[in-house]
């Protein structure tokens, strides 16, 4: 079973066709990513897939469930790290963590100080989310993430705005979680960050995939040696 | 179609509000709980000074038994406009609550659970000073408590449903001074609404705090129990019904 499958997904703000009849599936135990300069519709394809967007047409299943049927059950499968921080700052780090079982409906037993470990904020614990840096918030994000032991992980940019250091923290998380089989779907506008983490790539410009394969593949198709190349060849020179 | 609350999801979010006034209460949330006893001395000394009594009740009393009422209106409002329209818009952590479980009706009904039980703190912790007066004449102000937090339900249901649908945080000062504000002045705390003309009690039948303060002065100085279950029923059947507002306009914000 596929942990995505999205077909003629389509959704409208206004009069602004923000995805515009997009097709793609995500492999178990893959990082797929969606690769894109801002508006081109990644964060709105995430947001249909964890259920802060609706969807106006198409069929889009997520591990097996229908996203518009089964709300609920396909967002107690999923963990998702949002492009901007939106802990509690009313909570502790720790109370973070834990007030999300509470949301998913699990025990608060061991899994809380796990994860603050292996997001290396052990110490931090008893902090506000604003006293940490940017790298710490997002490592705390992915913890939250991992609060249900998803199946599936949907990263919105999930390094933008960090230094070189802090992002090769995430990287070196997100590796540990693609290790115990963890299915990844990320969006990005760093080439390199695609070329390291991601077996697929979809690239989207104004609403549609424009480009779908290995980065690999990519290259050959376009006669590229970099990411960079593909994503230039395919999009056009010209900046806006 | 109505989306009903899941209880559960309800009582994660109750909980979540609740964490966080375990902390707060004894800091930034203090002065609120004074703020009732401020207009017992001013107007039930003060004024009472002028008044011996209202329709045979020592003026006194009348206030301050019409006051638990206000007080869990004021709580239940502070809740449900400006610490919801925060976490809404600005903390975003409703977007976060949504990404779990939890749906927007479930967020609706916690906040106005909690918002309830805020009101039901203040209410009954000058229920308590009211006490300390010497005040309560009778015994089934041991029971106020639960009347209290369906008074402070009906009214976070009204500042929920205000919530969801504005645009920008500045329209609650259209909604404290246009609605809050009257409620206060107008639904019988401060004076007894039957000797004013008939439109009066059209206005009074249309405010949750008339009811509430029915209620409360019921119990405090002995009621009649028929004319408390008919203000009870008029608080659930409008809290029930304006569910509807704040569940629908909350998931068109968050599920856009």
């Amino acid at each position: 079973m596929s942990a995505v499958v999205a077909r003629s997904l389509r959704k409208r703000y206004g009069s602004l066709l923000a995805v515009d009849g997009i097709d793609f599936q995500v492999e178990p135990g893959e990082c797929f990513g969606f690769l894109g300069p801002n508006g081109a519709g990644k964060t709105t394809t995430m947001k249909m897939i964890y259920g802060l967007a609706s969807m106006d047409e198409g069929d889009l299943s997520v591990l097996g469930l229908d996203v518009r049927t089964q709300r609920r059950e396909v967002k107690a499968r999923l963990g998702v790290v949002p492009q901007e921080s939106n802990l509690d700052n009313d909570l502790t780090v720790r109370e973070n963590l834990e007030l999300q079982a509470v949301y998913h409906r699990i025990p608060v037993d061991g899994r809380v100080d796990r994860l603050l470990e292996s997001a290396l904020l052990s110490s931090r614990g008893d902090d506000r989310p604003r006293m940490l840096s940017g790298g710490m918030k997002r490592r705390l994000l992915i913890a939250r993430a991992l609060v249900n032991d998803p199946g599936l992980i949907v990263l919105d940019e999930p390094t933008t705005g960090l230094d070189p250091q802090a992002r090769l923290a995430i990287w070196e998380q997100l590796d540990e979680l693609r290790e115990r089989g963890v299915t990844l779907l990320l969006t990005t506008h760093y080439m390199e960050e695609a070329d390291r983490l991601c077996d697929r790539l979809a690239i989207m410009t104004s609403g549609r995939i424009v480009a779908l394969g290995t980065p690999s593949e990519l290259r050959e198709r376009y006669g590229q040696e970099t990411l960079e190349g593909v994503f230039l060849a395919i999009t056009g020179r010209e900046f806006e | 179609m109505i989306a009903l609350p899941s209880p559960r999801a309800a009582a994660a979010v109750w909980r979540r509000d609740l964490r966080v006034f375990s902390r707060a209460w004894r800091g930034t949330l203090l002065p609120q709980f004074l703020d009732p006893v401020i207009y017992l001395l001013a107007m039930g000394f003060g004024l009472g000074a002028y008044l011996a009594e209202v329709n045979g009740i020592p003026y006194e009393r009348f206030i301050a038994s019409g006051l638990v009422a206000s007080a869990a209106m004021w709580a239940a409002s502070f809740e449900s406009t400006w610490n919801v329209y925060w976490k809404m818009e600005e903390a975003r952590l409703y977007d976060a609550m949504i990404a779990t479980p939890l749906e927007p009706q479930d967020i609706v009904a916690g906040e106005a659970a909690w918002a309830a039980t805020r009101a039901t703190v203040y209410g009954t912790s000058f229920l308590v000073i009211v006490g300390l007066f010497g005040f309560i004449a009778s015994p089934w102000a041991i029971a106020l408590p639960l009347f209290v937090a369906l008074g402070g339900l009906c009214f976070s249901m009204c500042g929920l449903a205000f919530s969801s649908l504005i645009p920008k945080m500045d329209y609650y000062s259209y909604y404290f001074t246009l609605f809050i504000t009257p409620l206060f002045l107008f639904s019988g705390v401060f004076y007894p609404l039957d000797r004013l003309p008939d439109w009066v009690s059209i206005i009074a039948f249309l405010s949750p705090l008339h009811h509430l303060v029915e209620i409360t002065r019921g119990m405090i100085l002995g009621p009649e129990l028929l004319s408390v279950l008919g203000h009870s029923a008029w608080l659930a059947v409008v809290t029930s019904l304006l569910f509807l507002v704040p569940a629908r306009a909350m998931r068109r914000r968050l599920v856009a």
